[in-house]
């Protein structure tokens, strides 16, 4: 018969506990989200020693308070989903917080085992760590592990059988507080007695102490009175030490972790500064830390698009060898005709993903794992604040630069729906790797390169502007920067890809089916005829309004399905590649800018409804479509007084 | 003359003990969750006149805004 575990992971940020998920489930793995929740669910599968086991990396958090949806998800899953077993991952080289998670977790009296990760690091900073006296004193079993070289990894899978199977026991470290908690918690359990709840007596008797709203909200449910004299408590407690009740509590679950610390921890200062260290002061200089980072930056956007623009068009050519003869299979038929649009769809999605965001992603993820990233969250958090986020929200802004759908999906390291919300919005104004094609085979190449500079630059005070216009139009208090700044450490190549083909899937499976569609869709308008009078509806606005020729009409709409395609089709329409022939500079600038700025594409769309809901989805498209048409409308004019 | 000070006030390198902090309660949890808690000793990493400050806090290091540093108490050692 099959035997079955249920495995989940749990741990603070960072250390390391996607690696030990992945080596422990390999290929096997399905990220979704959380019922109802836009938190990501991994959940994976593996086969050992007769067991079918199912693993699940819950999200990285630092208590279990409910300060966070991550934390409260990961509390409810690990009480009332009971799994068999908890793996508690822990950097072993911030022993005492990571101990302190740890703590919280034996409250919720569940089998755990401690991966105590990254061991070879802790040595690097000259911190050895008794693991043997670690377990005795925690009462769990305590495994070394070096998750990016695999070790360890085996270790913790034929602990978490044997304890499975009851060949080793578990016991549990009952964590004691101090005289005054101590008692009134004890008066909670016994009032509590009785009353089934999914989470252990002892354990809602601490967190009603600690004023937590979910258990307070249960318990008030089932007796309101319980509550009361709960109130009373704390005060009494308050009263006495003169820090709120949660504070006492949190501060003395740190004594005891401090404790273990001292006796199971050896420091070996080290008197230089290391190579990383050395690394970590240059990259946040108050000064320097913005030209390298800006170096770094344009540095990476060079080499992505240049190289993009090689391979893009290398690729082109020979799908266009390829198509050419497929089109002739299909045929001139109008069922042909559609087959075909559906080819073509697919192949301007893979000349935008290959060459622009496969490597742009790539080389993001890199600065991502190596630490970088949050270097530059830590530099951008003053310009940040200006517009009411912290400097987290410029990473999912820079991911935007690839594509929009993968960085509206980012957005959700920001801490409050509000925040969220903003940090989309003004995401959603970046310029994608496809709208930089445009902008650079139309206005770089026949305006010049200064020219396609400046409107990434007036991009980025219109997105700051609008950002601050949103900051004072949603109403509620910023949230500030709280991060935890991790060493530099060489990338894991195996993180880094998986967390680019995580990028690059939400594109693949979000937008590609929709670039597709929209293919198949326009060239129904063509077929149909419908194209040339939908144009000439939007004279008033194209001709009229942004001074573009009434064929760019089209462009406009294809530019809302299918963006990428934007320079081929208006080849098509204009009959040559020669823009300038056609169109003015001025004309250029203005069709660049909009496209810029209006509506993020079709795909956009589908991922601002998945994250915000239809009505914000709704509001932020029709906003974006007719701010785009006004400021192009302006910069028109002004133009017109330049040239 | 020890009186409280806001942690933005130390300078690079300047030790302190926390007193307490005066943030609203879900951002004062989080830093007391991460390890911030009356009584601690912390050193500033980096601190210029404008930008996070950066410190070292049960030996992990934290970036916090400057707006909750200014709500963080603390007392020079």
């Amino acid at each position: 018969m099959e035997k079955k575990l249920n495995i989940a992971l749990a741990g603070n940020m960072n250390v390391g506990k996607s690696v030990i998920f992945n080596s422990l489930t390999g290929l096997h793995q399905h990220i979704g989200n959380w019922p109802g929740k836009t938190v990501e669910k991994a959940e994976g599968t593996l086969h050992y020693k007769g067991y079918t086991i199912d693993v699940i990396d819950l999200p990285g958090i630092y208590s279990l308070s409910t300060f966070s949806i991550e934390e409260l998800i990961s509390r409810d899953y690990i009480a009332v989903e009971k799994p068999d077993l908890v793996i508690n991952v822990v950097d072993a080289s911030v022993l005492e917080r990571n101990l302190f998670f740890t703590l919280q977790l034996l409250e919720l009296e569940i089998p755990l085992i401690m991966a105590l990760n990254q061991v070879d690091l802790a040595k690097k900073w000259g911190i050895t760590i008794n693991y043997r006296k670690l377990q005795k004193l925690l009462g769990i079993p305590v495994i070394p592990t070096i998750a990016v070289r695999d070790m360890g990894i085996y270790e913790l899978i034929n602990m978490a059988i044997r304890i499975a199977e009851g060949k080793r026991k578990i016991r549990f470290l009952k964590l004691k507080y101090g005289k005054e908690v101590e008692t009134r918690i004890k008066k909670i359990a016994k009032l509590l007695k009785g009353i089934s709840v999914k989470y252990p007596i002892r354990y809602v008797a601490i967190k009603l102490l600690e004023g937590d709203k979910e258990i307070k909200k249960i318990v008030t449910k089932i007796n309101p009175k319980i509550v009361k004299i709960v109130e009373k408590y704390k005060k009494e407690i308050e009263d006495i030490h003169g820090h709120s009740c949660s504070t006492l509590i949190t501060s003395e679950r740190y004594e005891v972790a401090s404790k273990i610390v001292r006796k199971v921890q050896k420091l070996t200062p080290h008197k230089k500064p290391s190579l990383e260290d050395q690394l970590h002061a240059i990259t946040t200089h108050k000064i320097w830390g913005y030209p390298i980072m800006f170096a770094l930056l344009a540095a990476m956007f060079f080499t992505v698009f240049s190289f993009g623009d090689f391979f893009s068009t290398l690729l082109t050519d020979v799908f266009v060898m390829m198509t050419s003869t497929l089109e002739i299979i299909c045929g001139s038929g109008i069922a042909g005709k559609l087959i075909f649009s559906i080819i073509e769809g697919l192949v301007a999605g893979i000349t935008v993903i290959l060459p622009y965001i496969l490597p742009f992603y790539i080389i993001l993820g890199i600065l991502e794992d190596s630490g970088y990233l949050s270097r530059i969250a830590f530099l951008m958090d003053v310009a940040m604040h200006k517009i009411g986020l912290h400097g987290k929200a410029f990473i999912p802004m820079m991911l935007g630069y690839g594509c929009n759908v993968p960085a509206c999906l980012a957005c959700r390291i920001m801490e409050t729906q509000r925040e969220r919300l903003i940090a989309i919005f003004v995401t959603t104004l970046v310029p994608c790797a496809a709208v930089t094609t445009i902008v650079l085979g139309l206005v770089g190449r026949f305006v010049g390169i200064g020219w396609a500079f400046l409107l990434y630059v007036i991009n980025l005070i219109i997105i700051f502007i609008l950002g601050r216009v949103a900051f004072k139009f949603f109403p509620g208090e910023p949230v500030g920067l709280i991060m935890e700044m991790h060493s530099y450490r060489k990338p894991h190549i195996k993180t880094t890809a998986k967390q680019t083909w995580f990028r690059i899937k939400d594109f693949i499976y979000i937008a590609l089916p929709l670039i597709i569609a929209s293919s198949f869709f326009i060239k129904i308008l063509e077929i149909t005829n419908l194209l040339n009078p939908i144009a000439n509806l939007m004279r008033p606005i194209t001709v009229g309004w942004l001074g573009l020729p009434t064929i760019v009409g089209i462009i406009l709409i294809f530019g809302i399905l299918r963006k990428e395609l934007t320079l081929v089709i208006l080849a098509t329409l204009l009959g040559t590649t020669n823009f300038s022939l056609i169109l003015t500079p001025i004309q250029m600038i203005v069709f660049s800018l909009v496209t810029m700025l209006y509506i993020p594409c079709i795909a956009t769309i589908a991922a601002l409804i998945k994250e915000l809901g239809w009505k914000k989805a709704l509001l932020i498209t029709l906003f974006e479509i007719i701010f785009a048409i006004f400021v192009g409308g302006i910069m028109f004019r002004l133009l017109t007084l330049i040239f | 003359m020890n009186n409280p000070i806001p942690l933005i006030n130390l300078k690079e390198g300047e030790k302190a003990i926390i007193v307490s902090i005066t943030c609203e309660v879900d951002v004062t949890q989080r830093l007391i969750d991460m390890g911030l808690i009356p009584g601690t000793e912390i050193t500033v990493i980096k601190s210029a006149f404008f930008g996070p400050i950066e410190i070292s806090v049960r030996s992990s290091k934290l970036a916090v805004g400057r707006g909750i540093a200014a709500k963080i108490l603390v007392k020079r050692k």
